[in-house]
């Protein structure tokens, strides 16, 4: 479904990410895991331009989309992105959050996208929030909304970068089981975290980034059994 | 009485005596009409150079428009109203008779490139990921702008725009140099018959309340804009 080939990204003189291959399946929920400023964050934003590559090409179904004549905003549109800072439009309410970008592009009737959205909000069950503006939510409901929000475009895809970094302790478990439930409906999913636990149970691969690179890719079982890698060795050393 | 009588007797010769609140209200209007249309021409060409500038950014095909935008804005600010005015009624704009729109265009020129440097900080000061977002539900540049960035950005800048235009609405006052007759120059027309400083008094009173008027009506806006703010 994405297929990445030599990948490569620089800020200035520093480069972040130096040579990514890798090739994403249909149904498929990898987990990046890595120190900071591994690149892991990066190598995610690159999958959807939101970086553009420095060298390098990203197919997304057969279309190469690091091409300079690729429709970004059209495929943007299948690839979903949830941000570690949420980033609701504070300008709006939740329900108009949720239906700008698919009546704005002609993709819903505003009946239609108001429909989805109720449904999508019954399912998170955030449903009495549909009025309220984001600066009135707490930051478990924003990124569950925030989820949503990218749902509601029917992506083929979804990229999470580190969903639950900005939260409190307290609000990371119902924003993980919004996401594992949405692993089981069988999206495909890239996601960038560092909560080990749901790479452990969530993930059909994870992968560990250091400097740049991907250093192991592995089943999670084989992954935090059986870790090759010394520099993951000793990764997980301090984080489990 | 006597004094009574005499206040009276000088409040006439000041104000009423050879309809002179007919010259004070001609110049008044003139001046609101300055005001007004250097305010309408103020934003639009305030817009269009932020909108420039933020849509050519990164882009090298645009730069020479994005030059073109910075020379404007650093000519009109680094330079004197009352000159730039000069230039327009004296070496543009020669062939024109009335001063009146020459002043308009004038001031207009002048506040676009305040209102222009108003605008750009406002966006720039909308966090960058509200881009990102709607960029990545595949909204464009141009759609992002005006359903995300714009209505956060103007509700920020209200209260500098306001300035803007208080600031304006005072300084056409020098609008009297190019022969226009303001509210200002009224006063001068009348002093010149009088030989009354006081006058000025007056005029100094009619620019304070509608300053303190634009004021509580901008005040306004602000709390309604607010609105999405609560919580």
């Amino acid at each position: 479904m994405i297929k990445v080939k030599g990948l490569k990204k620089a800020f200035g003189d520093h480069m972040v990410l130096k040579g990514i291959d890798y090739e994403v399946e249909k149904g498929e929920k990898i987990v990046v895991v890595g120190p900071s400023g591994s690149g892991k964050s990066t190598f995610l934003r690159c999958l959807n331009l939101l970086e553009k590559p420095t060298e390098g090409e990203i197919w997304f179904e057969d279309q190469l989309i690091t091409d300079p004549k690729a429709k970004l905003d059209e495929i943007r549109e299948h690839m979903g992105m949830v941000f570690q800072q949420f980033n609701l439009f504070n300008n709006l309410t939740i329900l108009k959050n949720i239906t700008l970008a698919p009546v704005k592009l002609k993709l819903m009737s505003k009946e239609e996208a108001e429909e989805k959205a109720f449904q999508l909000l019954d399912r998170i069950g955030l449903r009495d929030k549909a009025g309220a503006y984001p600066s009135q939510l707490s930051g478990g409901q924003k990124q569950r909304i925030a989820i949503v929000r990218a749902l509601a475009m029917n992506p083929k895809v979804m990229l999470f970068d580190e969903p639950t970094s900005a939260l409190d302790p307290e609000m990371v478990g119902e924003v993980l089981a919004v996401m594992k439930e949405l692993a089981e409906s069988g999206m495909t999913m890239v996601v960038v975290t560092h909560e080990m636990g749901f790479a452990r149970e969530v993930g059909t691969k994870v992968l560990f980034m250091d400097d740049g690179l991907i250093l192991e890719e592995n089943t999670p079982q084989e992954f935090f059994a059986h870790p090759q890698n010394p520099r993951l060795q000793d990764f997980l050393s301090k984080v489990l | 009485m006597e004094w009574l009588q005499s206040i009276g007797d000088y409040f006439y010769n000041l104000l009423i005596a050879q309809e002179r609140y007919m010259t004070i209200l001609k110049g008044l209007g003139n001046t609101l009409v300055i005001a007004a249309a250097a305010a309408v021409i103020g934003i639009t060409l305030g817009m269009l150079v932020a909108m420039i500038k933020y849509f050519c950014q990164g882009r090298k095909a645009f730069r020479p428009l994005e030059w073109l935008c910075n020379v404007y804005v650093t000519a009109i600010r680094g330079t004197p109203v009352m000159v730039q005015l000069f230039i327009w009624s004296l070496v543009i704009l020669t062939s024109w008779t009335n001063a009146l729109p020459i002043a308009c265009i004038g001031f207009g020129f002048n506040s676009g490139a305040y209102v222009a440097e108003i605008i750009r900080a406002g966006i720039a000061a909308i966090d960058p990921g509200q881009e990102e977002a709607s960029r990545s539900l595949g909204l464009s540049k141009a759609a992002t702008m005006r359903y995300i960035i714009m209505p956060q950005a103007i509700k920020n800048i209200l209260p500098a725009l306001g300035n803007e235009f208080i600031v304006l609405l005072k300084e056409t006052s020098v609008a009297g140099y190019i022969a226009v007759n303001d509210l200002t120059r009224a006063g001068s027309i009348i002093k010149t018959v009088t030989y009354d400083g006081n006058i000025y008094f007056v005029i100094a009173l009619i620019y304070l309340a509608m300053v303190m008027g634009l004021t509580k009506l901008l005040k306004l806006l602000e709390r309604r804009l607010a609105k999405s703010d609560k919580g």
